[in-house]
């Protein structure tokens, strides 16, 4: 039990938080905007088409009406934005988990739920257990380990169960049948048509898919330079599916991220010393470099092959961030990691 | 910054409850058990050697135009159309929701006359789509 404990608790730096935390709610704003409008298209549709899910028939949530929809987007909308520059993070977390659930409500409860986002919906409801964390802060905490464990826990999840799915209601002869001819017929790309040519192909694919999806949980046992190449492989997955079938999964790829040593990733300090150095105002301070990017205090930083770092990166060794810089902004504003969401 | 004994039990908890919840949509759930549900997308299995069925919305204009409807036109997405098929098999009068959902969408165009409801089964023969297909109507609506 108490490896159980240790194990789920393990606690990871405040900056990694900090930054998983603003990508996702950066993701909220961009998912209601950008990727899904036709959660808002529900508004205009008769409510005799409306057929709540369980959750929604025993909290019971009201029928979506014009008013009722264009009002959870907009506060859905803000609250995310206050969200994502990590202010208020225990309350904006709490509306911004509760009411993208609804929204949730009002975009599957006409006829199709999708299966993309269980990750996203434990990592709105995880996030909003952890107090502030600034970006860039290199002390571990235990309750921005355990909020990133369970993210991770769902993302794997949502992969072994779906091969149980699959055999639950595909049965065995899944692996064999036509799905994914079927898939590509439905909503393929030149290159998924392309592979009709190939049928032997597509169920090798299949073989492989439930494959991947069974042996997923091993990549809690990897040691970190395979875990990254595990966490890569899940990408390539979707990249591939995408290409094929024009399936992004999005939010699971965003709550994926939580494997990432995303506190590496500071996209404003990088713009501000692009800024600086344009400016060539003055010099860069030595030992000012940002933990994670090259590095004063990494020994024989150039002979190191990349490999090494995200290693060191995604572990759960002691870091050897530098101290955060005097001026080092508490929150770094949205912006830069909005690109990042939309270039997984 | 070390979690206290409350705030671990309340996680582990948390944890469990929902681990359990999900394993218990995924082997007795469904759909309905939204967020628990099992993870099902593609999850049956396609006959290879059997038409396989692609549905669409159609509509017919004023101007006799045929206008597809897809969820940026008319709000409804396929999946959705496919899910409630029984239901608009049933009552088609529920697509005349759709036709004023178009209208509110695509205020300049002109007005539906007849909305379909279409199964295209491709032929598939060991895997391969033979190239030719069969439409069928399997509801109609007019105003």
């Amino acid at each position: 039990m108490a490896a159980v404990i240790r194990w789920l608790t393990a606690p990871v730096p405040l900056g990694r938080l900090a930054a998983f935390r603003t990508l996702v709610y950066l993701f909220v704003v961009a998912d209601l905007v950008v990727f899904t409008p036709w959660v808002r298209a529900h508004a205009a549709l008769p409510v005799e088409l409306y057929q709540p899910l369980l959750i929604g028939r025993l909290l019971p949530l009201p029928a979506p009406t014009p008013a009722l929809v264009r009002g959870v987007f907009v506060a859905l909308l803000l609250a995310a934005a206050v969200a994502a520059t990590g202010r208020l993070p225990r309350l904006s977390g709490t509306v911004v988990a509760l009411l993208y659930l609804e929204w949730m409500v009002i975009a599957f409860s006409y006829g199709k739920v999708d299966h993309d986002r269980f990750g996203l919906l434990v990592a709105l409801a995880a996030l909003a257990t952890v107090g502030r964390a600034r970006h860039g802060d290199p002390t571990r905490s235990q309750a921005a380990g355990w909020a990133l464990r369970v993210t991770q826990l769902a993302v794997v999840a949502t992969y072994f169960l779906a091969a149980w799915a699959k055999i639950r209601f595909g049965g065995w002869e899944w692996l064999t049948g036509g799905t994914l001819t079927w898939a590509v017929i439905r909503r393929g790309t030149a290159l998924g048509e392309a592979l009709l040519a190939a049928p032997w192909l597509l169920v090798a694919a299949q073989v492989g898919i439930v494959a991947f999806e069974l042996a997923s949980p091993l990549v809690f046992v990897l040691r970190e330079r395979w875990r990254s190449a595990a966490v890569g492989f899940f990408y390539s997955f979707h990249l591939v599916t995408f290409a094929t079938i024009t399936i992004s999964f999005l939010p699971h790829l965003v709550a994926m991220a939580s494997f990432l040593p995303l506190e590496r990733v500071r996209p404003l300090r990088w713009w501000h010393r692009v800024a600086g150095a344009g400016r060539a105002a003055r010099p860069v301070p030595a030992g000012s470099g940002e933990p994670g990017v090259v590095s004063a205090g990494e020994p024989a930083a150039g002979s190191e092959r990349p490999a090494g770092r995200l290693r060191q990166g995604a572990g759960g060794r002691t870091p050897r961030h530098p101290v955060p810089v005097a001026g080092d902004p508490a929150v770094d504003r949205p912006g830069d990691d909005a690109d990042r969401a939309q270039g997984q | 910054m070390a979690l206290s004994a409350r705030g671990i039990a309340a996680r582990l908890l948390a944890t469990a409850v929902a681990g359990v919840l999900l394993l218990a949509g995924t082997i007795w759930g469904d759909d309905d058990h939204f967020p628990f549900g099992p993870f099902r997308m593609y999850s049956t299995t396609a006959d290879p050697d059997a038409p396989t069925r692609d549905t669409r919305l159609e509509a017919t204009d004023a101007d006799g135009r045929v206008v597809t409807l897809t969820e940026v036109n008319s709000g409804l997405r396929r999946a959705e159309l496919e899910g409630q098929l029984p239901r608009l098999q049933a009552e088609p009068h529920l697509l005349a929701a759709v036709a004023a959902a178009y209208a509110a969408r695509n205020p300049d165009a002109p007005p539906l006359r007849e909305i379909r409801v279409v199964i295209r089964w491709h032929d598939v023969e060991r895997f391969r789509p033979t190239g030719t297909w069969t439409d069928e109507v399997v509801v109609t609506w007019r105003p």
